[in-house]
């Protein structure tokens, strides 16, 4: 270890070591530096990333698709049957609509955002809109299909970072939808979350739909959340131990829409 | 010395422009493995216990792996300089037991290698 004998190359070490750990009273700026000239590099290489990863995956799983083939083939058919008579209710909803006087008002404003960089083990994004653009810590992520991807947990001057709900340090109150149970949805990491606090006495099965709800007011309610994976019983507790898998997958995200503001009423 | 520095300073930057986008696709078992991490471990391993090299590799490393994630800067930088220096402990004492019960056989490795 002869390195660590030389003085000089310890005072070198001493003094880089400060000079990093310094950069955290402006590591906003620092960050956000490096962000500016990287973000173009990111959005190329995750865009090269998702096309090799897909022709790789497709690969792999031909068989899996032509028996994922066949089945969707099944559900598109008895979607046809169910959309003639979503046209039939559409009808009647808006008449009654325009019977009540209720307009169609939007419940919140939305930002488009694209996904620049991923922390798969912090379970967080990056996206290319910051406090400059009017965003700020907790506004809701989600995605265009209205699943909940997470919320800002940190804002740079123009980019921010999304902690995801499976990340630890996410917890809302979530219900299965359609129905009165309700609980608490806590981020395990690894993309799983825990479906935590629903009483026993409450229906819960695999595959029920969990959805945000506004009772926390941290998001809006009926933003899609995922769907129960197990569900198991204990005598000691009087809840049930349950688990959700994500709707949204980091993997697949490149553009998302952060929500400006709500309204839980 | 410089040289070393602007090397590592570019390679260890594109390893995490790729750790935060081209890799986050290739999933192996659910988990991307770290290759900032596993790169500055590597030239730990492989380099002479003398040199350097692979300590500003760690601290590079980290130092990028720090700005790309939501860590305060400077917190995977020590971890993997200390990681480095742990390594170069290790395999320094293991050299020289290896050398104290085996002295002909490294006495032959080390004309052996340049």
């Amino acid at each position: 270890m002869r390195f660590f004998f030389k003085k000089g190359k310890i005072l070198v070490l001493i003094v880089g070591i400060i000079i990093v750990l310094s950069l955290n009273f402006f590591q906003k700026e620092v960050k956000g530096f490096f962000y500016v000239f990287s973000a173009p590099i990111q959005i190329t290489f995750g865009a090269a990333g998702d096309k090799v990863s897909g022709f790789f995956e497709a690969i792999g799983n031909l068989s899996e698709l032509k028996t994922a083939n066949d089945e969707l083939q099944k559900v598109i058919q008895e979607m046809l049957a169910e959309k003639a008579s979503f046209a039939e209710l559409k009808k009647e909803n808006e008449t009654l609509r325009e019977a009540l006087q209720v307009g169609l008002q939007k419940d919140f404003q939305l930002a488009f955002v694209t996904v620049v960089g991923k922390d798969i083990g912090q379970e967080s994004i990056l996206i290319n809109r910051g406090a400059g653009d009017g965003l700020l810590v907790g506004m809701p992520v989600v995605t265009q299909q209205k699943i909940l991807v997470g919320r800002i947990g940190e804002v740079l001057e123009n980019f921010s970072r999304v902690v995801l709900i499976s990340n630890k340090e996410s917890a809302f109150d979530a219900k299965v939808s359609g129905t009165e149970t309700t609980g608490v949805a806590r981020g395990q990491g690894n993309s799983k979350i825990e479906f935590d606090l629903v009483p026993q006495d409450k229906v819960l099965k695999v595959d029920d739909l969990v959805v945000s709800s506004s009772l926390g007011g941290i998001y809006p309610e009926g933003l899609l959340a995922g769907l129960v994976k197990k569900v198991s019983r204990n005598d000691v507790s009087p809840f049930y131990q349950s688990e959700i898998a994500p709707l949204f997958d980091i993997q697949d995200s490149n553009a998302v829409f952060v929500i400006l503001n709500f309204n839980n009423d | 010395m410089i040289k070393q520095v602007l090397i590592l300073l570019a390679v260890f930057y594109l390893l995490a422009l790729l750790q935060t986008s081209f890799f986050v696709d290739f999933r192996i078992w659910g988990v991307v493995p770290n290759f900032i991490l596993i790169s500055a471990l590597l030239i730990n391993v492989f380099e002479k216990p003398q040199k350097n090299t692979g300590m500003l590799a760690g601290f590079i490393g980290g130092f990028f792996l720090d700005i790309f994630s939501s860590n305060p800067i400077g917190f995977y930088a020590l971890i993997l300089l200390a990681s480095s220096f742990l390594i170069k402990i290790i395999l320094s004492n293991l050299l020289k037991i290896i050398e104290q019960q085996y002295p002909v056989t490294m006495q032959r490795t080390k004309s052996m290698t340049i």
